[in-house]
């Protein structure tokens, strides 16, 4: 009959294109992409077309809504000029430089401590973790209130206990206390990933390593010099590669605290960067300022990945 | 002839309808919702927002033209502007601040017939909102409220130690060394914010100083003017005012004198309004007065508000229609005025004696007799460069170098310095 035989038909010409599915998923060099495929497609629309928008905007001379020109590097030349920028840029480093380093000592610090056998051990695990958690820019506006002129508990309580002379620092009026209010609340805000991902890295130390250096006669520091830190090597290098870039690329902390004020001596790329190019709509000016340390991040990047690896293999 | 299936009927019907759709991009009249949105700040007077909210719907009720109304904060405007220029989607009107229109040039449609309309029925549309919505004689948006600074100072402590109210910036330095020594100073930010921008402008331009010429390209600042300037901001900070003033935002001065801590501020009616929503015991004694001049004049930072329709809007006639029903009708506007307690004002020539103005006594020193509005960076036309001046704080970032230690000399020479080279750029 007619109908029964398109019926076999179209039974076995499915059947066929399964087994021709099947047989193509078996296949790793088909698998393995397919499986990549759906991350990759977000990559490139979520990271690499804003990424070549920026490179793009960064070399031209783009104002928002305006038809654009190629300018070359002439971006990059202009805003070298700028007092505002050279200050940025010293900025940046300082802030950086303070940040990670106060980071990874007070991280080590509290990770050996949290190693320990305390009590309410877990607890104390979660609550470090709080400031991470905690939305950015709302955590800032509580150091905000903080390091407020007229309301600033910081200098209430310094005052009340005889620490400070009246009327106390201007925490955000002076160019270096503001710097070290803004770097204080950024150790703040990421001490917390440094802290847990070392303790990570402690736990997975084999226990007998310990022993065997204590048989030895090392002390707790010789312990800690010649067992903990060359094995947390490689975490560490991870921990400040990634902190160095999240640091460098700041925004939150900064735009609320002091809009990169006084004159703007706590001006942050990020910062810098919304006020040219969305305040202004100097969007290649703006975008140039984002990107001028990418080449110097990228030797970050590459010098430290390097290095991870020869400590891994 | 053959009958026709329903089959048949229907698929050639369905066919003939989705290819007429696709080929004219319009769809069937049925199915058109006219809808338009439109986007504007949190207002810092909440209460204009919902009076907004209310003509919205009454809007839609009387038109069938459904309308969405978003609000974004004052500052992440630009950043949303922005994308939606971009992007070229998103609203249909767009609330311009000051200078906007001039940035957005290209991508706003002339509007020049409503804000025709307007001005015959409420007279000229005042200076600053012309200066700023009119760009280079087309009308890019339409000017709605303005709200302007005025001199806030508290009252009780002016009649306790038998003050002068200050005519000039120079009487406002003697007044200001008393209230100091009263444990009350003078609070005018000198800081990376607007507000600092906007007491520096009226004080350069009262002592005949300006940043850029009128032609938008000389720059200015470096001038004996800018330095009798500088100097009064000197004295003003040893004398009248606290260090913490180099560390305040936009709310800091507000605060100032609303805890009762500051005896003179420079600011919109705000900080009185929230004093006397919020019932502060310093609502009563706070009172305005008109703005101190200099010898060149009396001048004030104002700051007008303005409506806008993006070119890429589908929807440009019933947005049209939105602002006409808004801002066209007397009764209308009245209401949408009286709303912001005097906090945003007409920017038309005849209701500058607008009824919202006689609801408060402490509302008197708004009227301002004499006293000229400007916007940043006059009397340069506000470009990009321009605001890229102002956006930069390069003013107050002088002023702040010079009462912190660097001569006065340095300072104008750095701000000169950083004006060109923005201007070069």
């Amino acid at each position: 009959m007619a109908i029964g035989s398109v019926g076999v038909a179209t039974a076995s010409r499915s059947s066929s294109l399964r087994t021709r599915v099947g047989e193509l998923l078996d296949r790793e060099q088909w698998l393995g992409p397919i499986f990549v495929s759906p991350a990759l497609v977000l990559l490139l629309l979520l990271v690499a077309y804003p990424f070549c928008m920026a490179l793009y905007f960064s070399v031209s001379n783009a104002f928002i809504g305006r038809p654009s020109h190629f300018i070359g590097i002439r971006n990059f030349v202009n805003l070298w000029q700028s007092d505002a920028f050279r200050q940025t840029f010293q900025n940046a480093f300082v802030f950086c430089g303070a940040a990670v380093g106060a980071k990874l000592v007070l991280g080590i610090s509290l990770a050996l401590l949290l190693d320990q056998q305390l009590w309410f051990k877990r607890l104390i695990r979660g609550a470090v973790l709080l400031p991470w958690v905690i939305p950015t820019a709302l955590s800032t506006l509580g150091w905000w209130w903080m390091f407020n002129s007229l309301y600033s508990v910081v200098n209430w309580t310094g005052l009340t206990l005889g620490l400070m002379d009246p009327p106390g620092p201007n925490w955000l009026g002076q160019k270096y206390y503001a710097m070290t209010a803004v770097v204080v609340v950024n150790i703040w805000r990421g001490l917390p990933f440094f802290v847990i991902t070392i303790l990570a890295g402690l736990v997975a130390i084999p226990r007998e390593l310990y022993e065997a250096a204590e048989a030895d006669g090392a002390g707790s520091f010789a312990r800690f010099w010649h067992v903990t830190l060359p094995l947390l090597k490689p975490v560490l290098a991870i921990v400040v590669l990634f902190s160095t870039i999240f640091t460098f690329s700041d925004f939150n902390i900064v735009f609320v605290l002091t809009h990169g004020g006084p004159i703007n001596s706590t001006h942050l790329f990020a910062t810098l960067a919304r006020q040219v190019g969305l305040e202004t709509g100097r969007i290649g000016e703006g975008a140039a300022i984002s990107l001028y340390l990418f080449p110097v991040l990228m030797l970050v990047v590459w010098a430290q990945l390097r290095f991870v690896r020869k400590q891994a293999y | 002839m053959s009958s026709l299936t329903r089959r048949r009927f229907l698929t050639t019907t369905t066919g003939a309808g989705l290819a007429g759709i696709l080929a004219t991009g319009i769809p069937p009249a049925l199915g058109q919702q006219r809808e338009i949105s439109y986007l504007c700040w949190n207002n810092f007077a909440p209460l204009m927002d919902k009076k907004l909210a209310e003509i919205g719907q009454r809007f839609t009720k009387d038109t069938g033209i459904k309308l969405r109304i978003d609000h974004i904060a004052a500052a992440q405007q630009a950043a949303k502007y922005a994308s939606e220029v971009q992007s070229q989607a998103g609203h249909d009107l767009v609330e311009m601040r000051m200078h906007f229109p001039w940035l957005y040039e290209g991508q706003l449609i002339d509007l020049g017939d409503l804000v025709a309309d307007l001005e015959k029925k409420y007279g000229k549309v005042l200076s600053s909102a012309a200066e700023t919505a009119r760009v280079q004689g087309t009308w890019r948006a339409v000017p709605q409220y303005h709200a302007m600074f005025v001199a806030t100072y508290r009252e009780d402590l002016f009649k306790k130690a038998s003050l002068k109210i200050p005519d000039t910036w120079e009487d406002l330095y003697t007044v200001g060394k008393e209230l100091k020594k009263m444990g009350n100073p003078v609070g005018i930010p000198i800081s990376q914010n607007y507000d600092s921008i906007s007491t520096a402008g009226p004080v350069l331009w009262s002592f005949g100083g300006l940043e850029v010429d009128k032609d938008g390209k000389t720059v200015r600042i470096n001038s004996p003017q800018t330095a009798l300037m500088v100097e009064w901001y000197k004295k003003m900070f040893r004398d009248c005012m606290e260090p913490e003033v180099l560390s305040w935002d936009d709310a800091s001065n507000n605060q100032a004198i609303q805890q009762g801590k500051a005896g003179w501020i420079h600011n919109p009616v705000s900080a009185y309004i929230v004093a006397k929503q919020m019932k502060l015991p310093t609502a009563d004694t706070i009172n305005h007065h008109r703005t101190p001049g200099g010898p060149a004049g009396r001048h004030e930072t104002d700051v007008p508000r303005h409506i806008g329709i993006w070119k890429f809007s589908k929807n440009a006639e019933p947005a049209k229609e939105f602002i006409r029903y808004l801002l066209g009708k007397r009764e209308t506007y009245d209401e949408f005025i009286m709303s912001a307690d005097a906090f945003n004002l007409p920017v038309y020539d005849k209701l500058q004696d607008h009824p919202v103005l006689k609801t408060d006594p402490k509302y008197a020193g708004l009227r301002a007799e004499g006293v000229q509005y400007h916007c940043y960076g006059w009397p340069a036309p506000p470009s990009d460069k321009v605001q890229l001046i102002t956006n930069s704080f390069i003013m107050p970032n002088m002023i702040a170098k010079a009462v912190t230690g660097t001569s006065t000399k340095d300072a104008l020479a750095w701000a000169e310095n950083e004006m060109k080279k923005v201007m070069a750029g």
